[in-house]
């Protein structure tokens, strides 16, 4: 069987297709498929020809291996340091073998790359900054899933993930009204304790374009309530599109380029619609990482930048913060010992380790905060980032990765985990689940609202 | 005024008295019952696994699971299923408070009727017993019906309510669900204010002025609203309120106590000290409505 019905080289594009691969029971059906998948060996170092540029190619072949890139990945560190977890090994004896074969490669041998493309890389990036030629696993594996992806070996949940972007352009079945109407229910929800309060949406001209992720209309959606608090006492001008507003993107993780490129677009041509001064993403890491930081180059814009300045929510939240635009009732600081969780793809991937910091200068009590260790960029994944967390069959190998996360909360002594990231964010509640350690975590914005000194003239009147 | 209800149930026997003041209402006013369950919590990142809300296994959600869950719901609360003329049931994956605000919202129901928690079910994740009624009320534009301990009081119908104030804006709605309540339903009405002294030394005389007071204000506020029925009376004792509402609702044999909910914390930790309406539903032998919005009144 060259191609099965469920698993096979073509995207899922239809609300049909994607609905009969989601019925597949923890993807029985398709990774039974997936064993008589045939490797079109063609196609596979055509593309490979096509796409793998100077710097890839460069890195393959400096690689000394002298194995400094080990101790820098989480994964050789919680699994015994077995030679396979090496990084320069895990690499080498995929991507490397395949372009080595020219493409020549079997079923089976296909099967270990997707393996240890999706559970023993989390393209956290780390390994990058302790290679003495500066050579990127991390981006590698992100190279080698697309070219697996091409070929039909991903994992059933990312194969569903980025079928969910080409269908619905969001990650989960949010359509664009289940998102209008979600804005307009946190509104009514909102506005009596905030008055006043709106969220605009499809406002043309405004200051900011609020983009999120889907997960938030979905499962959480007081966190665009949330968002919306934030922005309304800070005084900004400030609106959401209808449709652009989901900017994460599974595709990224999954490996499906076509499938990247169209949600940034989407997000972008948003941008250009109403034309917001700037626009800000949520508390989301990879998120960020594909809309600002790889987006620009995916939609092929000439200078790397999205169309307008497109910052973090640290970044506005640290801005507010700084200009007084929120301000902070001291006497509720935060008075417990409070540690931080660097998100790979806006910390390590943007350097926004500082501006993370900054925030806490304001809303954590002096003496409170304590650093993990290592921290800033030289922090670890969250154990669960690249995809990870969601993927069903590589479930134990996710949960013993969350060991090094554990470890360094557990060193810290707090109870308390701050993760302005969604994916950190569900990692770390996982492993608390996972191990039970006792922690809370959180995202920012909840935190700030609670000890934010609100103007008289946004408080309710009557009480 | 009760067309359709939402019932909210994990299926679990902590939510049999909610169930069965439910049923007996839609039964008994010609409502619609909607049964409602969240049938886990995702906590699995973005991937299609959730925690069985009963036994707390890992389960993946597909065609069969849901068929299976709702299977569970239809036997066991077969017979009253039976009894109510129309019926449905709706299954969903997602954080229970949050789905059952949504569904609310979306069934526009005009009444959702639900334990108090779910229970020693260690199932669920620590925080959501009591915390998912903590945020439901907040939140909910209907009242919302809260049946704690099996109510012995509740033989399918109202004969007398209490509705306890704390004049807050909130109390406001909830004393015109009240009022149209005793009305649609014929029953005796005790308009209530406890008078806060708890962790006080007060003169007695000046207690008894704010009592006197707080009658005076009952009369002006919600009295004055009555027009014509004349069903009731008004009572204003001192105490530690949640304890004189329980009370009263005894000693008046209330079939239901009406109340306003204005917590906005949410941390379920921090709203159960102090939270009047909390302590009364754990309490009460019958069912507590608490109101916070004009919506549905």
């Amino acid at each position: 069987m060259p191609e099965g019905i469920l698993c096979n080289k073509t995207p899922i594009n239809t609300d049909e297709q994607l609905k009969l691969t989601l019925s597949d029971k923890g993807g029985k059906q398709y990774y039974e498929e997936m064993n008589h998948l045939e490797v079109d060996s063609d196609k596979l170092w055509g593309a490979i020809q096509k796409t793998m540029k100077s710097r890839t190619k460069t890195w393959l072949e400096i690689c000394a291996h002298c194995g400094l890139c080990a101790e820098s990945c989480f994964l050789y560190q919680v699994n015994g340091r077995v030679p396979e977890q090496v990084p320069s090994y895990k690499i080498q004896s995929t991507l490397g073998v395949i372009v080595k074969k020219k493409g020549k490669v079997d079923n089976a041998f296909m099967q270990m790359c997707m393996e240890t493309a999706w559970s023993k890389c989390t393209c956290c990036n780390r390994c990058g900054m302790y290679c003495p030629h500066g050579i990127d696993m991390g981006v590698m594996f992100g190279y080698l899933r697309g070219l697996l992806y091409s070929q039909g070996f991903v994992p059933w949940e990312l194969k569903i993930g980025s079928g969910m972007h080409r269908v619905y352009r969001a990650q989960m079945d949010v359509t664009t009204e289940d998102w209008v109407d979600t804005c307009e229910w946190m509104a009514e929800e909102t506005e009596e304790e905030w008055p006043g309060l709106e969220i605009p949406i499809d406002k043309e001209d405004a200051d900011i374009m609020y983009t999120c992720n889907a997960r938030e209309p979905k499962h959480y959606p007081e966190d665009v309530a949330e968002a919306a608090i934030l922005f309304h006492v800070a005084g900004e001008n400030w609106t959401v599109p209808s449709e652009g507003w989901e900017q994460t993107s599974l595709s990224m993780f999954a490996g499906d380029w076509e499938c990247c490129k169209d949600n940034v677009q989407n997000v972008y041509d948003a941008i250009e619609r109403l034309r917001p001064k700037r626009a800000i993403g949520t508390e989301c890491g990879h998120a960020h990482r594909a809309t600002v930081i790889e987006g620009p180059y995916w939609t092929g814009r000439p200078d790397g930048q999205p169309p307008v300045p497109y910052i973090h929510y640290v970044e506005w939240l640290a801005e507010a913060l700084r200009t007084g635009k929120l301000k902070i009732d001291p006497t509720k600081r935060i008075k417990e010992p409070v540690t931080l969780q660097d998100s790979c793809n806006y910390v390590r991937n943007q350097g926004l380790k500082d501006v993370t910091r900054e925030i806490l200068s304001y809303i954590v009590e002096p003496g409170y905060f304590v650093e993990m260790a290592p921290a800033k960029e030289h922090n670890y994944c969250c154990g669960g980032g690249g995809g990870f967390n969601g993927i069903g069959i590589y479930r134990p190998q996710r949960n013993m990765a969350l060991r090094k996360k554990m470890e360094q909360i557990i060193d810290t002594g707090c109870k308390l985990v701050i993760a302005p990231c969604h994916n950190c964010w569900d990692a770390i509640r996982d492993l608390e689940e996972e191990y039970e350690i006792g922690i809370r975590w959180s995202f920012l914005k909840p935190l700030v609202i609670k000890m934010l000194d609100v103007p008289e003239h946004l408080l309710p009147k009557d009480e | 005024m009760f067309k359709k209800i939402l019932l909210a149930t994990s299926g679990a026997p902590s939510t049999f008295g909610a169930a069965r003041v439910a049923f007996d209402m839609a039964k008994r006013y010609g409502a619609e019952v909607v049964v409602f369950n969240v049938m886990g919590v995702p906590t699995k990142a973005f991937s299609q696994v959730v925690n069985d809300v009963r036994t707390g296994e890992e389960i993946e959600v597909d065609d069969e699971y849901r068929a299976w869950v709702e299977e569970e719901l239809k036997s066991t609360f077969q017979k009253q299923i039976e009894s109510v003329e129309f019926s449905k049931i709706i299954t969903t994956t997602g954080v229970p408070h949050r789905e059952i605000l949504r569904a609310a919202r979306a069934e526009d129901v005009d009444l959702i009727v639900m334990g108090a928690s779910s229970g020693d079910s260690s199932a669920y994740r620590k925080g959501y017993p009591g915390s998912t009624l903590q945020r439901v009320a907040k939140a909910a534009r209907c009242p919302v019906m809260t049946v704690h301990r099996e109510t012995a009081s509740y033989w399918g119908g109202f004969g007398s309510i209490l509705f306890a104030t704390d004049f807050s804006k909130q109390a406001e709605s909830a004393f015109k669900y009240a009022l149209a309540s005793a009305k649609e339903l014929d029953c005796d009405l005790t308009l209530f204010h406890a008078l806060d002294i708890s962790g006080k030394v007060l003169d007695q005389n000046a207690i008894e002025d704010e009592l006197i007071a707080a009658r005076e204000r009952i009369r002006a506020t919600y009295v004055s609203q009555m027009g014509d029925f004349k069903n009731f009376d008004v009572e204003v004792w001192e105490g530690v309120p949640y304890v004189e509402i329980v009370k009263m609702a005894r000693e008046r044999s209330a079939d239901l106590i009406v109340m306003a909910h204005h917590n906005r914390e949410l941390d379920p930790e921090l709203a159960r000290i102090g939270s009047t309406m909390e302590q009364v539903i754990l309490r009460a032998g019958c069912p507590v409505v608490s109101v916070s919005k004009p919506d549905k009144v």
